[in-house]
Parts: C-alpha cells; sequence; structure tokens
C-alpha cells in the first residue's frame, strides 16, 4: 500500500465506523462496538506502518481556488505528526476498549461509541493536515466531538451545562485562532503548513515582526482556550461531567493536547515573535502555578486529575514557549500515556465503589484493587516526574530548556510547580493506598472481580507505556529532526530535589501512620480558600462577565421586544385590520353566501331589465 | 292554460325553493329545496318545448336528464348529510362553518 491509501484508512476508518454506528446500528449496539472498536484498531495500524516509513513529502489536492488563493486539503506526514498520531490511536483505542466494560450497562452506548469515532477521526484529521483551513476544520471538529462525549449523560443538568461550558469558552479561544488564520491569509497568500514554516519565503520572512506577533498571539489565544490555559480553564474541571473514560480521552491525546500540537505544528513561527513568547511563558508559568494549587486541595479524585492536566499543559507551553521543540513534545506524548493511565486507573475505582472522593476511596477498600493501584502509583509517580519513569526526561528536558540562559523567574516558577506536582500527586496515592482504617466489607458485599479483562487490558498497556516513555526520548528528537537534549545536571539536581521534597512532604502530611491527614495548606485558611474556589476565577466569571453579558443580553431583549418587535406588530396588525371588514364576509356559512348571490343576481337583472 | 301560466308557477316553485335553501336550519329541508328549483327549472324548459318548439322529443330529452341528474344528486347529497351527521352530530349548516377562509 502507499502511503496515499494507508493515511486515508487510517482518518477514514473511525468516520466510516462513526457514520454506520449513527445511521444503522442504534438497535445493535454490540455491533456498533465491534465496528468502532475494528475502525480504531485499523486506524492505530495504519499510525504505525506510516510511522514505520517515516517521513514523506507532503500529500496535497486542491480544493478550490477562489482569486490568487488556493486552498488544499491533504496530509502532511512529517515526524511530528507520525509520532504523535500513533499516541492519539493508541489511547483512543484503549478508551474504546476500557469503555466496553466501563459503559457496558448504559443504553445509549451506541451513541457513546460512534461519538468516540468521531472523536479520533477529528483529531488524527486535525494532526496529518497540511493546510492551517483544514487545521481549523477540525479544530472545530474536535471540539464539537468532545461537547457531544461531555454532554453525553444529558439527562444530568450538571452534564449539559459542563458541555455547554466547554463549547463556549473554548469558541472564545477559536475566534482568535480563525482571525489568525485569516491574517496568515492575507500576509502570506496562502495557508499551506510546510510553505508557512519555510525558513526561505516561510511566513518569518514574509510578515513585518508586528504583524507576526500580532498572529502568534491571536492563534496563542485559541491554543489557550482549547488547552484550557489561565484565563480560559475553567471549563476544564467542569468537563469531569463526562463518562471517565472520556476524560481520559479529552486530557491525554485529545482536545486540549490539540492546543499544545498546535502550538508545536507552528513552533517556527512562534520562535519569530520574542513578544509572544514572553507572554506565553508568564501565562503558562501562572497555568501551571495556578492549577497545582487547586489539584492541592481538591477532593475529588477526577478534579485533581483534571488541575493536573491543566497544569502540565502549561508545562508544556512552557517548554515550547523556551524553545524546545523537542521539550514540549516529549512532555505532550509521556503525558498522554500516563494521564490517560491515571484517569483510566481512577475509573477503576469510581466504578467499583461509586465514589470519587478520594478519602472514600481509600476507607472502600480502593487499594485492594490490586490492578488499579499499581496503574495508579506508576502513573502517579510518572506524573511527579519520579526516575526512570516517562514524567522524568520530559519534565527535566523543560527544566533544561527554561534554565538554558541562566536562573529565570519562570524556572524557579516551574520548580515550584514541579514540587506541588508531587505533593498533589502523591497526596492522592496515599490518599487511596494508606487510609486510617478500611472498612472490613467490600462496598458490593461480593467478591467479583474488580475489573472486566476489557478493562484491565488498556490499564496494563498504558501502565507499561507510561513506565517506558521515558527512554522514547532519542527516538522522539530524532523523529522531529532535533538534536536530542543532553541531560544536564544542573537541571537534573533541582528537578529531583524539588520532587524528593513534595513526596516527603505529602508523607507527612497524608502517608505516615500517624498523620494528620490534611494538607499543610490547612494551616493557612486564607490560602485554602483561595484555593478551594480556585482562584475566584469561575466567580469572578459569573459575577463580572457573566452579569454583563446577561445585562446587555436584557437591555438588548427590551430594546427588540419594545422598539422593533412592537414597532412590526403594529404595522402587520395595521394591515390585518384593514382585512378585518372584508374577512367578516368570509364566514363560512353557505346560506349567507346564497343570499346574496340572490340578491346581487336579482339587481343585476333588475339592472340590465331596464336598460332594455 | 297559457304559457305565462306556466311560466307564473314555474316562478312561483324556484322562489319556494331559494327560499328553502337560503333560510332552512336543516339539511334535509335545504336538499328539498334544491329539488323544488329543480323541478322548477323543468318545467319551464316543457313549458317553453310545448308552446315554441317544433320537435317535442328536444325538450324532453333535456328533463329526462334533469330527472336522472337530480336522482343521482338526492344519493350524493344524503351520504353526505349522513356522514356530517356522524361526525358533528348537527345538520345545520350555520354550524358548519369550518371551511370558511
Amino acid at each position: 500500500m502507499d502511503s496515499l491509501s494507508l493515511i486515508l484508512a487510517t482518518t477514514f476508518a473511525p468516520l466510516a465506523a462513526f457514520v454506520l454506528a449513527i445511521l444503522f446500528l442504534m438497535r445493535h449496539p454490540r455491533l456498533a462496538q465491534v465496528v468502532v472498536i475494528a475502525a480504531g484498531t485499523l486506524s492505530l495500524a495504519g499510525a504505525l506502518s506510516l510511522l514505520a516509513r517515516g517521513p514523506v513529502e507532503p500529500l496535497r489536492y486542491l480544493w478550490f481556488t477562489s482569486g490568487d488563493i488556493q486552498l488544499r486539503f491533504g496530509f502532511l506526514l512529517d515526524g511530528l505528526s507520525l509520532m504523535f498520531g500513533v499516541a492519539v490511536a493508541l489511547i483512543t483505542l484503549c478508551v474504546m476498549v476500557y469503555s466496553l466494560g466501563y459503559m457496558g450497562r448504559d443504553p445509549s452506548k451506541t451513541r457513546y461509541f460512534a461519538m468516540l469515532a468521531l472523536f479520533e477521526w477529528a483529531m488524527l484529521s486535525f494532526v496529518y493536515a497540511v493546510d492551517l483551513l483544514q487545521t481549523f476544520i477540525f479544530w472545530e471538529l474536535v471540539g464539537l466531538a468532545s461537547f457531544f462525549l461531555i454532554g453525553f449523560w444529558y439527562e444530568k443538568p450538571s452534564a449539559t451545562a459542563a458541555a455547554k461550558k466547554a463549547f463556549l469558552m473554548t469558541r472564545v479561544g477559536d475566534v482568535g485562532l480563525f482571525i489568525g488564520v485569516l491574517m496568515i491569509l492575507q500576509v502570506a497568500g496562502h495557508v499551506d503548513i510546510p510553505g508557512l514554516l519555510a525558513t526561505e519565503g516561510g511566513l518569518v520572512a514574509q510578515a513585518t515582526p508586528a504583524v507576526l506577533t500580532t498572529i502568534t498571539l491571536l492563534i496563542f489565544i485559541g491554543i489557550v482556550g482549547k488547552s484550557a490555559q489561565f484565563p480560559l480553564h475553567t471549563w476544564l474541571p467542569d468537563a469531569m461531567e463526562g463518562p471517565t473514560p472520556v476524560s481520559a480521552l479529552l486530557h491525554s491525546a485529545t482536545m486540549v493536547a490539540a492546543g499544545v500540537f498546535l502550538m508545536a505544528r507552528l513552533h517556527p513561527l512562534f520562535m519569530g515573535s520574542e513578544t509572544t513568547l514572553g507572554i506565553i511563558l508568564i501565562v503558562a508559568s501562572i497555568t501551571a502555578l495556578l492549577a497545582a494549587t487547586m489539584a492541592m486541595v481538591a477532593t475529588d479524585i477526577k478534579r485533581v486529575l483534571a488541575y493536573s492536566s491543566i497544569s502540565q499543559l502549561g508545562f508544556m507551553l512552557l517548554g515550547l514557549a523556551a524553545g524546545s521543540l523537542f521539550a514540549g513534545v516529549f512532555h505532550l506524548i509521556t503525558h498522554a500515556l500516563f494521564k490517560a493511565l491515571l484517569f483510566l486507573c481512577s475509573g477503576l475505582f469510581i466504578h467499583h465503589l461509586e465514589t470519587n472522593d478520594m478519602a472514600q476511596i481509600g476507607r472502600g477498600g480502593g487499594r485492594r484493587m490490586r490492578f488499579a493501584t499499581a496503574g495508579l502509583v506508576v502513573g502517579g509517580a510518572a506524573l511527579a516526574g519520579i526516575p526512570p519513569l516517562g514524567g522524568f526526561f520530559s519534565k527535566e528536558e523543560i527544566f533544561a530548556a527554561l534554565g538554558h540562559d541562566g536562573v529565570s523567574l519562570y524556572g524557579v516558577v516551574a520548580l515550584l510547580a514541579a514540587f506541588l506536582t508531587a505533593y498533589y500527586t502523591f497526596r492522592m496515592i496515599f490518599l487511596v493506598t494508606r487510609p486510617q482504617q478500611v472498612e472490613a466489607v467490600d462496598a458490593h458485599g461480593d467478591h467479583r472481580r474488580a475489573e472486566p479483562l476489557s478493562m484491565a487490558l488498556p490499564v496494563a498497556l498504558l501502565t507499561v507505556g507510561a513506565a517506558v516513555a521515558g527512554f522514547w526520548g532519542g527516538e522522539i528528537a530524532r523523529g522531529l529532526g532535533i538534536e536530542a537534549g543532553h541531560h544536564s545536571l544542573a537541571a537534573m539536581v533541582p528537578a529531583l530535589a524539588v520532587v524528593a521534597l513534595g513526596v516527603l512532604v505529602a508523607w507527612l502530611d497524608f502517608g505516615r501512620q500517624t498523620a494528620a491527614r490534611t494538607g499543610f495548606i490547612a494551616r493557612m485558611p486564607a490560602l485554602e480558600r483561595l484555593f478551594t474556589n480556585g482562584w475566584y476565577v469561575d466567580r469572578f466569571y459569573d459575577a463580572v462577565i457573566v452579569r454583563i453579558t446577561m445585562l446587555a443580553a436584557t437591555i438588548l431583549h427590551a430594546a427588540e421586544s419594545k422598539l422593533l418587535d412592537a414597532n412590526f406588530d403594529r404595522f402587520g396588525f395595521g394591515v390585518l385590520g384593514l382585512g378585518s371588514g372584508t374577512t367578516r364576509l368570509q364566514n363560512g356559512w353557505v346560506q349567507f353566501y346564497g343570499g346574496w348571490a340572490v340578491v346581487l343576481v336579482g339587481i343585476a337583472a333588475a339592472y340590465f331589465g331596464m336598460s332594455d | 292554460m297559457t304559457l305565462e301560466g306556466y311560466l307564473t308557477l314555474s316562478l312561483m316553485l324556484f322562489c319556494i325553493g331559494v327560499f328553502a335553501v337560503l333560510s332552512q336550519r336543516n339539511l334535509i329541508a335545504v336538499l328539498i329545496g334544491v329539488e323544488l328549483m329543480m323541478n322548477a327549472a323543468s318545467l319551464n324548459v316543457m313549458a317553453f318545448n310545448k308552446f315554441s318548439v317544433t320537435d317535442p322529443t328536444t325538450g324532453q330529452v333535456f328533463v329526462l336528464i334533469i330527472i336522472g341528474l337530480a336522482a343521482a344528486e338526492v344519493a350524493i347529497f344524503l351520504s353526505i348529510i349522513v356522514n356530517m351527521y356522524r361526525l358533528r352530530r348537527t345538520i345545520d349548516p350555520e354550524e358548519l362553518t369550518e371551511l370558511r377562509g
């Protein structure tokens, strides 16, 4: 098979599965599951064999021509998209298989699996897109699919509210991205990604510094929305309302990863503007720190993971903005693996013990679920950055990138965030595995296996993946065509030190037998309240932005109904009134008509009779 | 008997028919009115046939067709009335005004 048919099979298999399932298989959930998982497997096989073949020339096909502008559809198969495509296909397949068990009893699972397939199609097409317009279209489709999945349980008002919030908040960013794409079209005359990134005749050479800064900032606004960066991060914790496997998908390889991927894809453009990079560094470091503080005090296991995703996405953008494409992409891939693992493990706990609260999971006997506990510990250690697991190497690359011009403020903030990461991760692990006492009886009172094979298999696979991902650094760097970063002692020592400190503090607070099981932050009630309320960002939105919007809407509604609508009504009713006299003649009463007919014929007869 | 006599009788019958059609509150009475008007018309035709046509068969064919038509029309009219009564429980034409525009 040539690359074209391979890439077509990879991207369009999920679309075909989606169409089949949603149109024909609504009444056959088992068949729909088989179709969707077969498509997911086909995609993974396609992505893997494309990766094995290595980068090829971009495939471009003319879509339409408008004046001097040519818009193309096609596929860009370079190291970045090939590697990330495999990650997307792998994690989506894991989530699909896991969902067999997790969503086994849900009445509308055909819809669920169809939406997973839609999600995979949108994300893969986004990753392989060769044209920025194509990127934008699939970027929106990714948002649409996540809207459907977050609001999957649409009978729950909180789920529909979360879905709407996710959709609208990312839309704020999407407007920025779209304006950015249009500006690129204006400046460069095309939106072909390889053409824009070319060192000679690319956008960096064509655009003036001010224009380039504007464009990259606009694109960054889109990334802020999609990758849940401050101040548009509040939709991601609420997106926990969806089924847990969806969270695993949303937080690892799809949706939020799309923002970071776009920045990695357009990295040379961002590198062309110092101002933009500075702003990204500020936003990303604020995000990394802010979200980590919120994760410290959350009690819901999925919320801890959600905040940690926001924080880790901040880390990725820090790495990219510090100039290291490799650090950002490496962390994107390792994070995708261990975050998917962590969510799937939390799903095992939630599925079995029917609670999201970490302390209750611990008391309910979470540690007896050996599979989930093992996954949680490995994934948590990778998230915290304990060597030699996935997160350690990629995070260390970020520190190295941040610190390579000496000690910087951002490096210090990142170290602080890494300390908090280790702390809240091990707080989670200790709360689940080392409760003060375990209730004697299993929550269900029976001893059935905690996890069916369909749920255990993806967890096992991802556990291995999260454990070994750290050693893929060399391959990833080679795939990107960059020299692998040298492990610099200057970055490694402080990174290891803060992680060790974080684990130690977590052990003192939550781990040891005599621990108080409250965080050190509880001694500072004001700070704790600030963190618990998410730095009041959501409150601010509700109190200021929502209120202003509602006020404007009320005023406009009043203006519309009192001014425009009332006058239109007056006009319409006036016309109606003109006709009201004659409409009364048409009353449907046949004898009335007949009477008038006789009278009028009589008059006519009399007239003509007289004129003779 | 003169032509005027026949025509006067026919006119009176026709007017009674028109009055019945326009004033009655019962569709069967309206139907009777319609029948009266038709018979007035037949009488009219036969009167002219007797006094001013050389070949009398012309008018007779006319009237036979009218009688045949009237029989068919009564059958349709009555079935409509029965159905109307079933659906609406009334055969007052003043009540049956759903078809107004």
